[in-house]
């Protein structure tokens, strides 16, 4: 990733904390392999800053569409909201920003760097291998990407199905990548096409990230012969070469537990058969995403738990069945994968087909004739910490080193070689990598009590029936309102409130007016970030201004405020209102013109100052539109009562009418849930009218 | 806590009117926790001032900060620079802040925000209230932890008088009687017997009444290192 996005500050330097007050990554950038700032693009999509949004998001992700659908979203794991009520959908949220975004991102693909005159080649076009070119493109280096395949993507462009993974979207993914003027050489298997040899007399370095390709087979009686397909060559004929006329028998068995056996067995389902799984694992142990495992279920796919494959039945060569034997335990005492049997409990599944996904190996063609070595195990030989191999312009990325995981973890080991790259062709001692800073701790059980529960809205799926018969996407994406109400729900970990210990007079106001009694007062304020929900009414509050937020920059947000005010629009005869509201307007495009609207994530936020600050400029009044019902904080109604009371005192002694500022309130009978309700503007129109 | 509230706009702005470039400085200590004259203050009065100046077409520039005293030498030498830039100061800070400023400025007028009004508690959040004067001769061992002084308006020695109204003052409902406030404590301690004993006349020059005080602390005085080396 380019340097100036690891410079991106998390917070003010300006300002001095207590040591014991270090910034730290809210649960769900942590747990993020590309520690993607979650918290910033859901706070953007609610404030319908979607091109933003998906900037942040690209800003570490090269394969951004991609990841929005089929990332396994370690982030939602981490929600601290799931001890609440349910998790952030992260990742849904993630794709409707995308997808809102999607006209920007055609016209604002990121161009060729100027060039440093190095070149690298990258093997293999999965998303570590795009990855690392992603990178280095932007870096400057020369990029060449050879790919044994006609397409670009690896897994994701061959194997991953396609009702999971619409093919436009990593086609975006790849459209941005190539943009940066990435080379691509199809159809080239390096080891016979082209040799290693060959390449690194051309290039400066050469990744080879060839990923996971070659399926593992199984080692029992009757597994040689017809009906015996291997999961990978069978995804990649369905999704790669679109054979969706593949015949398979009446009934499939699928050999295995994890993910790329449930593609295969859903895959089955729907070219037609009827399918079964055999896994050795409990429902527990399967290293399946749960999810995955429940849409499977949901398609009518039998999981059989427990049970090792032990013969294939054959009569003149055709397939009965699966003979399988009871499982007793799949680790052993210290966790690791190591099954034990009971050969006497034994089953019988009929089938005519039987498919084997019991995991991937290295393809090991690009070694020949190369200069790389393999161990006595016959493993590759590489650095553990940049991943340089044996030879000094090799370096190995991905899975391939690795071992099988998810595609952003494939993403951020791509991050990784990129740098290790950057750095030894620059001789250059700046780690590029990752900040790692701690994450914040898990919300106490007092402030939880205090949230109000508000459910995950989900997104819906396509009805079983059909998706049983069809390779479209199976999930269906939000609709604005419902993306609204769902980034809404985020609580904002870790970006809540900081005091400068320089300014702090210890006078407790915070700690008065916090809900959630996050501010510990002694000699100066510290205010726990555990507890913290953000909702800002101690910085608008603070008497010596000593307080600043992690996740909002105060000062930016009113040089915006200022901005919108100082635009001229000649279509506007007299001075336009001004709105402030926690309730999205980009949703709502029937806004009168003579309203200059600001959103912001809570009103809560708002000071006095910024009540007051606009009548510097030529408006007929201010107008505050809370969410009031819908506000996920305690008290912001009555703050703002008195800020308000506050402001319109202070603005008495200028002659300036009182009637100036109105809040809306908008409680259920004045305004429905519906946010595009053309009540709102009903509701904005009669306050304006009051104020003229 | 010294206690002080903002002087009405309209005098503030009599005040400044007449400069083209004036600095509104917020006192972070005080009368900041009294919400009047912090940095936060400081910056909602230099709008206020802006929004005056272009409704009545007076040029003025406006800005704002805070120190965190004004009280002290080294708080202003740190930013005293920038303070001199400035045609006229406003501060925000009580009027020992105003002085000092003014004392150490050089030719630039400091002219006061505020009014001070006391030394006060912070009964609860938004409520200040006034408890002793400073008078230099502190009895409140002698009052059950009451200061006649400050809080009865006649600071009498021998209360209560006979304005007192089933606990409250005469002066008006909100105000408490001191003195009844006084025997209702000790007769809680057990100590009312204090009260026949005869105080001799409390001496009211350690007041100011003697004079504008001064306290030497010897030794933290730097000026008196030469001394000490003799």
């Amino acid at each position: 990733m380019p340097k100036e996005i690891l410079d991106k500050p998390f917070m003010s330097s300006q300002i001095t904390t207590d040591d014991n007050d270090k910034p730290v990554y809210s649960p769900c950038r942590y747990e993020c392999p590309i520690h993607t700032d979650v918290q910033r693009y859901i706070h953007l999509i609610s404030n319908a800053k979607y091109e933003e949004a998906f900037e942040t998001i690209r800003s570490v992700n090269p394969l951004p569409s991609t990841c929005s659908y089929i990332c396994h979203h370690p982030c939602e794991n981490a929600c601290r909201r799931g001890k609440i009520d349910a998790p952030l959908a992260i990742r849904h949220l993630k794709r409707y920003a995308i997808q809102k975004a999607t006209e920007y991102r055609k016209k604002n693909r990121l161009r060729p760097k100027q060039t440093n005159g190095k070149k690298v080649a990258i093997i293999g076009s999965g998303p570590s291998g795009l990855t690392v070119a992603s990178d280095l493109a932007d870096l400057g280096y020369g990029v060449t990407i050879y790919e044994k395949f006609s397409k670009l993507g690896g897994i994701l462009a061959l194997a991953i199905p396609t009702y999971r993974l619409p093919r436009e979207a990593l086609k975006e993914d790849i459209d941005d990548i190539l943009a940066k003027g990435v080379e691509t050489v199809l159809n080239c298997e390096v080891g016979k096409d082209i040799s290693l040899k060959d390449l690194i007399a051309k290039y400066d370095t050469v990744v080879v990230a060839t990923g996971l390709m070659k399926s593992r087979n199984l080692n029992i009686p009757g597994i040689d012969g017809q009906g015996v397909l291997l999961a990978i060559p069978f995804l990649i004929d369905v999704f790669s070469n679109d054979n969706r006329e593949f015949k398979l028998g009446k009934r499939v068995v699928v050999i295995g537990g994890g993910n790329v056996a449930i593609d295969v067995a859903r895959t089955a389902k729907r070219l037609g058969s009827d399918v079964e799984m055999v896994c050795l694992e409990a429902p527990d142990e399967m290293p399946a995403w749960s999810w995955e495992v429940d849409e499977a279920t949901q398609e009518d796919i039998k999981i059989n738990h427990r049970w090792a494959p032990k013969e294939i039945v054959r009569k003149d060569g055709i397939i009965e069945g699966l003979v399988v034997k009871r499982v007793t335990s799949v680790f052993d005492s210290n966790g690791r994968f190591n099954p034990e049997y009971d050969e006497h409990i034994t089953d019988f599944i009929s089938a005519d087909t039987v498919i084997v996904s019991i995991g991937q190996t290295v393809d090991t063609t690009f070694l020949n004739d190369s200069p790389l070595i393999v161990d006595k195990q016959g493993k590759l030989v590489f650095n553990n910490h940049d991943y340089l191999s044996n030879h000094p312009k090799i370096f190995y990325s991905g899975e391939i080193v690795t071992g099988p995981g998810s595609a952003v973890s494939a993403i951020a080991h791509g991050h990784k070689v990129a740098s290790s790259i950057h750095q030894r062709l620059n001789d250059s001692k700046t780690d590029l990598s990752f900040v790692e800073i701690d994450k914040i701790g898990d919300i106490p059980e007092t402030v939880r009590n205090v949230i109000k529960a508000r459910p995950r809205i989900s997104i819906s799926l396509l009805d079983t029936n059909i998706r049983k018969k069809t390779f479209i996407p199976v999930e269906i994406g939000y609709d604005d309102a419902s993306a609204l109400r769902e980034a809404k729900r985020c609580r904002g970990c870790g970006g809540g409130a900081v005091v400068d210990i320089r300014k702090c007079m210890a006078c407790m106001t915070c700690k008065r007016i916090c809900p959630y009694d996050a501010p510990v007062v002694s000699f100066y304020s510290r205010i726990r970030q555990e507890y913290c929900q953000a909702c800002g009414l101690c910085v608008s509050t603070c008497p010596s201004k000593a307080i600043s937020m992690r996740g909002m920059d105060v000062e930016s947000f009113r040089k915006d405020v200022i901005g919108l005010l100082s635009e001229k629009n000649s279509n506007i005869q007299t001075p336009p209102f001004l709105l402030y509201t926690c309730i999205t307007q980009g949703l709502n495009p029937e806004i009168p013109q003579d309203i200059k609207v600001v959103s912001l994530d809570c009103l809560s936020r708002l000071d006095v100052l910024d009540i007051i600050t606009p009548f510097n400029y030529a408006i007929r009044g201010v107008l505050l539109l809370p969410c009031n019902d819908d506000c996920k904080y305690h008290g912001v109604d009555y703050w703002l009562k008195m800020k308000v009371l506050h402001a319109k005192k202070i603005l008495s002694s200028l002659s300036i009418p009182q009637d100036c500022i109105q809040i809306i309130f908008n409680n259920k009978s004045e305004l429905s849930q519906n946010i595009n309700d053309s009540s709102l503007n009903a509701l904005i129109q009669r306050h304006k009218e009051g104020l003229q | 806590m010294i206690v002080g509230e903002q002087k009405p706009f309209e005098e503030i702005w009599n005040m400044i009117r007449q400069y083209r470039r004036v600095l509104v400085l917020g006192c972070n200590t005080c009368v900041a926790v009294c919400h009047s004259g912090g940095e936060k203050e400081a910056h909602i009065l230099s709008e206020v001032i802006q929004i005056k100046a272009s409704s009545t077409d007076t040029s003025i520039e406006v800005n704002h900060m805070g120190l965190v005293r004004q009280c002290e030498n080294e708080y202003i030498d740190d930013a005293i620079h920038n303070l001199q830039t400035y045609e006229a100061i406003l501060s925000l800070a009580c009027g020992v802040g105003v002085n000092f400023l003014s004392q150490k400025i050089g030719s630039i007028p400091v002219l006061p925000g505020l009014n001070t009004t006391f030394y006060g508690s912070v009964e609860e959040a938004g409520v200040f209230a006034e408890m002793c004067v400073g008078c230099g001769d502190c009895i409140l061992h002698l009052t059950g932890g009451i200061c006649p002084i400050a809080r009865c308006p006649k600071s009498i020695m021998n209360g209560p008088c006979g304005g007192t109204n089933n606990g409250k003052c005469e002066i008006g409902v909100d105000t408490d009687c001191a003195w009844y406030l006084i025997i209702q404590r000790m007769k809680a301690l057990g100590i009312l017997h204090l009260l026949e004993e005869i105080q001799p006349p409390r001496d009211w020059s350690k007041s100011f009444h003697g004079g504008p005080r001064r306290m030497f602390v010897s030794h933290v005085m730097l000026n008196k290192r030469e001394d000490a080396n003799k």
